[in-house]
């Protein structure tokens, strides 16, 4: 892409033969025709049905909160190819915040926002990606209602210096959960294939500011895709962990063992059965040696005859034959099947 | 040691005994608020404004929420406390937040238990292990028992406490109660909530009491007429700072 100087082009817009000559910010500008270079996602309709929709809305908007967009857009800018900095307008402004919000599943901002608060960096420390795991690690937090935002591309040649133009939006706005952003189920819905041993991947994060749809600076990563990846993941006891071949009494449950503490983090949705006051959870895989042992948690009655008494639990460890058991059972308050255990627990 | 900058419920200042590593916080204070005050009227989850944590924000703890009733009968007074647990975390390195219930703001003054530790997720360690006691629990003619699941874990700076009281000497049964916790460190003080004993005006939540710790010295004064209801199962379940702590930790216990 070029920009060009000469006043012979003075107004000139439009595509001919390959070439889209446009005029912005005072400057003109002729580059080659871009066609996309792969099949098209759903996530891209949804963006562009979106887009389009938020355009027409522009016209439904009081001259006032126009003239609010367009003094919102005098102080914002908007980075060009070049890297330098050009002018944006009220109504472009309104489209660019309003579809960043719509992505992250926002309602549409009619009211300009009252000012451009900057928006950080992403930071993060590490990056996994093998066939099974694709995670950014070490990511500094930051609170709502900043999301992250992770684009990446489908795995290439370990030779190409520049796909970005083939990363898409993997995820729309996440938290991270605790300095992890773990996408790789949302990078095998959205690509449709795992990333391939030996091969580059693109990736690029910003943070999504949902208040405004004002975006940071996208942070870049190339990594190399690895049969095993030196990242550790958390102990964690999750519905996804859960062993089908057996049944398992909760309808929730996040049990995390990653605190450095002499606590583990239990949030069980305990179901009971049999006319036991326990509710037993059976795992596809077992607990590391070091943290198995015996929990005890608080609890919170929560059926639907409106109980909400206080419960203590001990919460029974077991390794065997390759898996885990789990037993929630029920020790101090008035027993009822349906409680909710949460909470640091000590382990012991 | 610290007490509460300011909170959005309408509560005074709330003094916190405090043990503070890196990547977590055990906190113990008691607080008593009217729930019919516009603040908390106002708010949608309680916030107590605090000086810096070592810790800018933690998973879900549990804090306890009590109210005290008492109902006059012809032949005497029957209590009829309750309560039950609430969630509670930290938003930031200055804000403690409770979840808001709306289950008891008729049974007003409530108090708020903070025997809570808060704690942080993906530390890059596992939980550790602590060391489990039973207490050996001493009373005049044995009079009060409480059950194996009866037990303290103990570290340098605090204590994780878990009671399960099981029966109590008729002649004791309405009586204030007195007992020592051999194993207790001495250096324990606090008021902890008791959830637990049968409550037939409220059904919903059951009872709940409070006991003292002081010097290995457990003392129980007031509790539920349904104490001992079958099935109530009174507990207690609390993180316990001892006594000295207060400043700040760089290390984890």
């Amino acid at each position: 892409m070029i920009a060009l100087p000469s006043i012979a082009f003075e107004g000139f817009s439009g595509s001919a033969k390959g070439v889209t000559a446009r005029r912005v910010g005072g400057r003109n500008i002729l580059s080659v025709k871009a066609w996309p270079t792969g099949p098209t996602t759903n996530a891209q309709v949804a963006r562009r049905t979106s887009m389009s929709k938020i355009s027409k809305s522009w016209k439904l908007l009081t001259n006032e909160q126009m003239r609010e967009w367009d003094r919102l857009a005098e102080h914002a800018s908007s980075a060009s190819v070049l890297g330098q900095k050009t002018e944006i307008s009220g109504m472009n402004l309104y489209i660019r915040l309003n579809v960043n919000r719509a992505m992250a599943g926002e309602a549409l901002l009619s009211t300009a926002p009252e000012s451009n608060v900057a928006v950080p960096n992403v930071v993060f420390t590490q990056v996994a990606v093998t066939p099974d795991l694709v995670v950014l690690g070490g990511v500094q937090h930051e609170p709502s209602p900043l999301k992250l935002v992770v684009k990446m591309s489908a795995s290439q040649s370990a030779g190409v210096s520049n796909g970005w133009s083939k990363t898409v939006i993997i995820t729309p706005g996440m938290e991270d959960d605790w300095g992890e952003a773990d996408v790789t189920e949302l990078y095998l819905k959205t690509i449709g294939v795992e990333p391939v041993v030996g091969q580059k991947v693109f990736i690029e994060a910003y943070w999504l500011d949902t208040s405004t749809g004002f975006a940071g600076i996208e942070c870049r990563e190339t990594v190399i895709v690895t049969g095993d990846a030196p990242y550790q993941r958390r102990v964690k006891a999750t519905m996804n962990n859960l062993d089908p071949t057996e049944e398992s009494h909760v309808s929730e449950l996040d049990v995390d063992f990653s605190t450095g503490a002499p606590v583990a983090q239990f949030n069980a949705q305990c179901l009971g059965h049999s006319n036991v006051a326990s509710s037993e959870v059976y795992l596809d895989q077992q607990l590391p040696a070091g943290i198995v042992g015996t929990g005890m948690a608080i609890g919170r009655s929560n059926d639907d005859a409106g109980h909400i008494n206080a419960q203590s639990y001990l919460v029974y460890m077991y390794n065997r034959n390759g898996k885990s058991q789990l037993t929630f059972a029920h020790r101090g308050g008035t027993y009822y099947t349906h409680t909710e255990v949460f909470g640091t627990g000590i382990i012991y | 040691m610290f007490n509460s900058i300011s909170n959005n419920f309408g509560a005074p200042q709330i003094q916190f005994k405090d043990y503070q590593a890196p990547n977590y916080v055990v906190l113990n204070g008691k607080v008593t608020f009217d729930p019919t005050n516009a603040a908390y009227q106002a708010c949608d989850q309680l916030e107590i404004t605090v000086p810096d944590l070592t810790i800018d924000r933690s998973t879900i703890g549990g804090v306890f929420v009590r109210f005290v009733e008492t109902q006059h009968y012809s032949w005497g007074d029957s209590i009829y406390d309750g309560g039950t647990v609430l969630k509670s975390w930290i938003k930031d390195k200055n804000t403690i937040v409770v979840e808001k219930q709306p289950w008891f703001d008729q049974n007003g003054p409530l108090i708020l238990y903070f025997v809570t530790m808060y704690a942080q997720l993906n530390q890059g360690a596992n939980t550790i292990k602590g060391a489990k006691q039973r207490l050996t629990v001493t009373s005049e003619d044995n009079y009060l028992r409480f059950s194996s699941d009866t037990f303290i874990v103990v570290f340098d700076h605090w204590v994780f406490m878990h009671l399960q009281f099981s029966s109590c000497a008729y002649a004791h049964r309405d009586s204030p109660w007195e007992a020592t916790f051999e194993e207790l460190p001495a250096d324990i003080m606090a008021d902890v909530p008791v959830p637990g004993g049968g409550n037939q005006f409220h059904q919903d939540c059951f009872g709940m009491g409070e006991c003292h710790l002081e010097n290995k010295i457990f003392t129980m004064d007031r509790r539920v007429a349904g104490f001992w209801d079958t099935g109530r199962e009174p507990f207690a379940f609390a993180f316990l700072v001892r006594e000295g702590e207060g400043s700040i930790q760089t290390d984890t216990d």
